[in-house]
């Protein structure tokens, strides 16, 4: 068991990490919650223990996001969260401009069609996020389709115009 | 085979439909130009709704090995509000005896019951990963306290390995930069001090304890100004970029340096500081051991009652927080600080 949860981690945490961030927003957080998730999975040593994480996860980070509108008060101050990377200053902030732009457009979906897409490019197959989402496993490339389609016109719609056009389904 | 659905056309080209399906939909597809095209379309949409997501990743960091995680926060979260609320047990306790002491009540007598009251807290702190509830804790502060009264001629042995034992650090920060101590390490770190009296132990000891402990005595050291705290520290003290510093303060000892900063009109954070030495190790030891050798019962409660505090290194200071704020909020703070330039 411990092997294949090392198996699991070696392979899962950082998509893990990313479904995470997607949710909270905030990379140390999604790390610190990835890893509280593998530490209770060393303890729990569940089952289907990818699926396991997933959806302890996915409940960790709605507490979080909870508490995070309980305590935005005394944490608006680190927003400005400083970042070592080597990028311009103005750079950084384009990329944060569409990071917040990806984020907006996220929030726009409905939870079950974000759900399935975040799932999916965290690297689950359609008959885990079928076990995850509750979805019928015939639905998830359905859901999948409006998930995108939705994502991308609610980006563009939010960028402004901002130049990217590609072809939409 | 009539017309390929989005569903079935991103099942696709998301590789999960059957052989059978996926013979079925090629060949509906090479006869069928508007399928054929919608599948560009899907294709195009896939590599778009990839990219936007791609624009929201989280930085990469290096993954902690799996056996240094540490331990289900759930247990530690409950400790925040057990420390809490024994913190409020200590202050009602030190305030009865510290304030209502009366001339006829023998000094000893009222320096045991302090004692006691660190020792209820201690026990409390260590009940705490058993899940009692805060309410439990408050609810047994009376009880214990009218316990004290026996218990200070009844000279329970003080919970040495307990303190030893329960030294926390985490690993999984560690690999960060950051580390959960307890505070009482800061006092097994510090450099041997000339053999105090017993007066400057308690009140070294009392400024060391937890967070809330501290955070009675520490409020009351000696204020100073950067100048001479970058002379104790041997560089500049740090804290939080963007927070006002109310205060800088040296601790009694003159080895801890702390400055409060203002989150908000009614949260002051305590950033305690203090200069890391290259063979700390070794100076911890012989701390740990001159502190034990000068005041046993001291260190020993001490390390029993010790909460948890955030602490991490900072160029060649060790800096821990401290503050009304949750662990998370705390240690993000932390991991902001950055020297205060004068």
């Amino acid at each position: 068991m411990p092997e294949d949860l090392a198996e699991i981690y070696r392979s899962t945490y950082r998509s893990l990490v990313r479904f995470l961030y997607r949710k909270v927003w905030d990379a140390e957080r999604a790390e610190d919650l990835a890893q509280e998730a593998f530490a209770r999975a060393l303890v729990h040593k569940p089952e289907n223990a990818r699926g396991w994480l997933f959806v302890v996860a996915a409940n960790m980070a709605r507490d979080e996001a909870r508490k995070a509108a309980r305590e935005r008060r005394h944490l608006t101050l680190l927003k400005s969260e400083p970042d070592a990377t080597h990028t311009e200053p103005e750079d950084q902030i384009d990329t944060e401009t569409r990071r917040e732009q990806v984020r907006t457009a996220l929030d726009q979906l409905t939870p079950r069609d974000r759900e399935a897409l975040l799932l999916w490019d965290a690297g689950m197959s359609y008959d885990e996020i079928a076990t995850q989402t509750g979805l019928a496993r015939g639905a998830i490339g359905t859901t999948l389709s409006r998930a995108r389609r939705r994502l991308v016109e609610a980006y563009d719609s939010g960028s402004e115009g901002g130049g990217q056009h590609v072809a939409r389904g | 085979m009539s017309h390929v659905d989005d569903g079935a056309l991103h099942a696709y080209l998301d590789g999960e439909v059957s052989p059978v399906e996926r013979t079925q939909l090629e060949a509906h597809v090479a006869e069928c130009g508007a399928c054929r095209t919608r599948l560009d379309e899907a294709r195009a949409l896939i590599a778009r709704a990839g990219g936007l997501l791609g624009l929201a990743q989280p930085p990469e960091r290096t993954m902690p090995p799996l056996h240094q995680l540490r331990r289900p926060r759930l247990t530690w979260r409950l400790r925040v509000p057990l420390a809490w609320a024994a913190s409020v047990v200590l202050a009602l306790g030190l305030g009865y005896y510290l304030g209502g002491e009366s001339p006829e009540q023998p000094a000893p007598l009222a320096a045991a019951h302090q004692e006691d009251a660190m020792r209820s807290v201690a026990e409390a702190d260590r009940l705490a990963p058993a899940t009692p509830p805060p309410a439990a804790a408050k609810a047994r502060a009376p009880e214990r306290r009218s316990a004290n009264q026996v218990a200070a001629r009844n000279d329970a042995p003080p919970p040495v390995d307990s303190a030893a034992a329960r030294v926390g650090v985490d690993s999984t920060r560690i690999a960060a930069g950051v580390v959960a101590i307890r505070p009482n390490d800061a006092l097994r770190e510090a450099p041997p001090a000339p053999v105090p009296s017993a007066a400057i132990v308690t009140s070294r000891a009392q400024a060391d304890l937890s967070e809330e402990r501290g955070r009675l005595m520490a409020t009351q050291w000696q204020i100073i100004r950067p100048g001479p705290a970058r002379d104790l520290l041997g560089a500049d003290p740090v804290g939080i970029p963007g927070l006002a510093v109310r205060n800088i303060r040296r601790s009694p000892t003159g080895d801890v340096v702390l400055v409060e900063q203002a989150v908000d009109s009614a949260t002051v954070i305590q950033l305690f500081q203090q200069r890391m030495e290259n063979d700390r190790f070794s100076l911890r030891r012989e701390a740990s051991e001159a502190a034990r050798a000068a005041a046993p019962s001291a260190v020993s409660r001490l390390g029993a009652a010790g909460a948890e505090r955030l602490a991490r290194f900072v160029g060649g200071l060790r800096v821990e927080i401290a503050g009304p704020l949750s662990t998370d909020s705390l240690n993000r703070l932390l991991e902001q600080v950055k020297p205060i330039k004068p």
